[in-house]
């Protein structure tokens, strides 16, 4: 018999003796065979110390014949079901007895596999984080039907603690089969088990679409990280900018260094070179003022309102009144006057050549070309 | 004489007996039954007891956690369980003695 040339290692045989249990319930096969690693394992160690050295086949023949033995010894001869009068437990029972059935038969066609016996396993294995979520997941259904307007993932206080803690506590007992063991106890526990497994991933969900929604709060409130916003411009910023800080106002000397009025400028293509842009709606503040100023245009002889006129005239915000017209106007007696300048009485130009200023900047030979 | 058939009809008192001495769990009972000389006795065929007796309502059980080993599960009599074990081990004797008396009086001795 080839059978008996193989090698059995203790998880393979206790597989292969579940499987030959097929037509019991998992929980019959469970209740069989929950020690049965250990017990092999045992035995083998007391052959090794015996010095026999059989293996778990001689020792214990194969496994179907092993399966046989416990299920016959634990009074589970092949059971003949009995047609009996149908109660309404049986009615209501119809559906549940039918998904069990069911249950049972993908169980046992998985069993079949030679994958399943390590997935199996290890998902016994994580039985005991499911112990825990399920406590969890009824204690969150037990908060929203107490009327908790809002879940959170954990409890608050002492007394929502104890109550998780509780639940906890009877998931694990039951799940480790030391409590709820009787008819109607585990009746009720497999209800819960069912509602755990139902209402486990919508309680996630919403919860998670909370936390979400906090998050968002709590970050828009300044609280959560700081967010430095970059905005990349394609185009430059329009405007003056000297030394990265816009400019407001823009003072002409001539070439002695005396102050010039009402200079226009124009760009390389014509273009009139605006500092502000606000129309005179903006309030800008220059070192030696205490309140902001806002510029008033120049009209041209065409009456277009010219902004490239320097320097910009204006007056104290506070002088200006915003018009029926929305836009921001002097009142009737103020006169817009020139903000003041940065010095009276700027360098004067063709200085002497040994003159220090002259030392370190370009000299036009020529007068420029007006 | 195959003993394991005799076993058949004695192994539930078997396993009554060395549980009532001290809770155990399977394979323990196991080796204890083979220590006391029962040897013959199949291993399956004692967990299979164990857990027909426990689902009758004779064992208490328990699971003890191990630190280095897997979690045990350990069995107990209890008051019904006791109350078997009287009943039957009487059967027994009674038994037992009948036997004796018989084979006493064809067994050349």
């Amino acid at each position: 018999m080839s059978i008996t040339t193989e090698v059995w290692d203790v998880d393979e045989y206790a597989a292969a003796v579940r499987r030959a249990l097929v037509g019991l319930g998992p929980e019959q096969i469970e209740d069989l065979t929950d020690d049965l690693e250990a017990d092999l394992a045992d035995a083998l160690a007391d052959e090794r110390h015996n010095a026999h050295g059989r293996s778990l086949l001689e020792q214990f023949g194969p496994p179907q014949e092993y399966a046989a033995e416990l299920r016959s010894a634990a009074g589970l001869a092949p059971v003949v079901v009995e047609p009996r009068h149908r109660t309404m437990r049986d009615w209501l029972g119809a559906p549940f007895v039918a998904m069990r059935a069911g249950g049972d038969r993908a169980l046992a066609t998985l069993r079949g596999q030679s994958f399943w016996p390590p997935v199996e396993s290890f998902l016994v294995a994580l039985r005991p984080f499911w112990w825990i979520a399920r406590a969890w997941t009824g204690y969150q259904a037990a908060m929203y039907f107490a009327g908790a307007t809002t879940l959170r993932w954990l409890p608050r206080g002492v007394l929502m603690w104890v109550l998780l803690g509780t639940a906890v506590v009877l998931s694990v007992q039951w799940g480790r089969g030391v409590w709820f063991r009787s008819g109607a106890l585990a009746w009720i526990a497999r209800a819960a088990n069912v509602f755990a497994v139902v209402a486990l991933l919508p309680v996630v969900v919403s919860l998670q679409g909370q936390t979400q929604s906090w998050e968002s709060a709590y970050n828009s409130s300044g609280y959560g990280p700081v967010q430095t916003e970059v905005v990349y411009q394609d185009t430059p910023m329009d405007g003056v900018v000297v030394d990265g800080m816009q400019v407001s106002n823009l003072f002409a000397y001539d070439a002695e260094g005396n102050p010039l009025t009402d200079v226009q400028i124009f760009d390389d293509r014509g273009r009139p070179v605006r500092t502000t842009f606000d129309n005179g709606s903006g309030e800008w503040f220059f070192p030696e003022t205490q309140e902001p100023w806002s510029f008033v245009s120049r009209a041209d002889e065409d009456g277009r309102q010219r902004w490239n006129v320097y320097p910009l005239k204006g007056a104290p915000t506070s002088e200006f009144t915003f018009a029926d017209d929305g836009t921001h106007a002097l009142t009737g007696t103020s006169v817009p006057s020139i903000p003041p300048r940065p010095f009276a009485k700027a360098p004067a130009l063709d200085a002497p050549a040994d003159s220090s200023v002259a030392a370190d900047s370009v000299v036009p030979t020529t007068a420029p070309t007006p | 004489m195959d003993t394991t058939q005799l076993l058949k009809g004695v192994l539930d008192l078997a396993v009554l007996a060395v549980v009532s001495d001290e809770d155990g769990y399977g394979y323990d009972v196991v080796r204890r039954l083979r220590s006391a000389g029962i040897e013959e006795v199949g291993d399956a065929s004692v967990y299979g007891t164990l857990r027909r007796l426990y689902s009758s309502g004779a064992l208490t059980s328990y699971v003890v956690p191990s630190d280095e080993g897997p979690h045990r599960k350990y069995y107990g009599i209890n008051a019904q369980g006791r109350a078997m074990l009287d009943a039957q081990s009487k059967e027994w004797q009674e038994f037992a003695g009948t036997m004796g008396r018989l084979l006493g009086t064809e067994a050349v001795r």
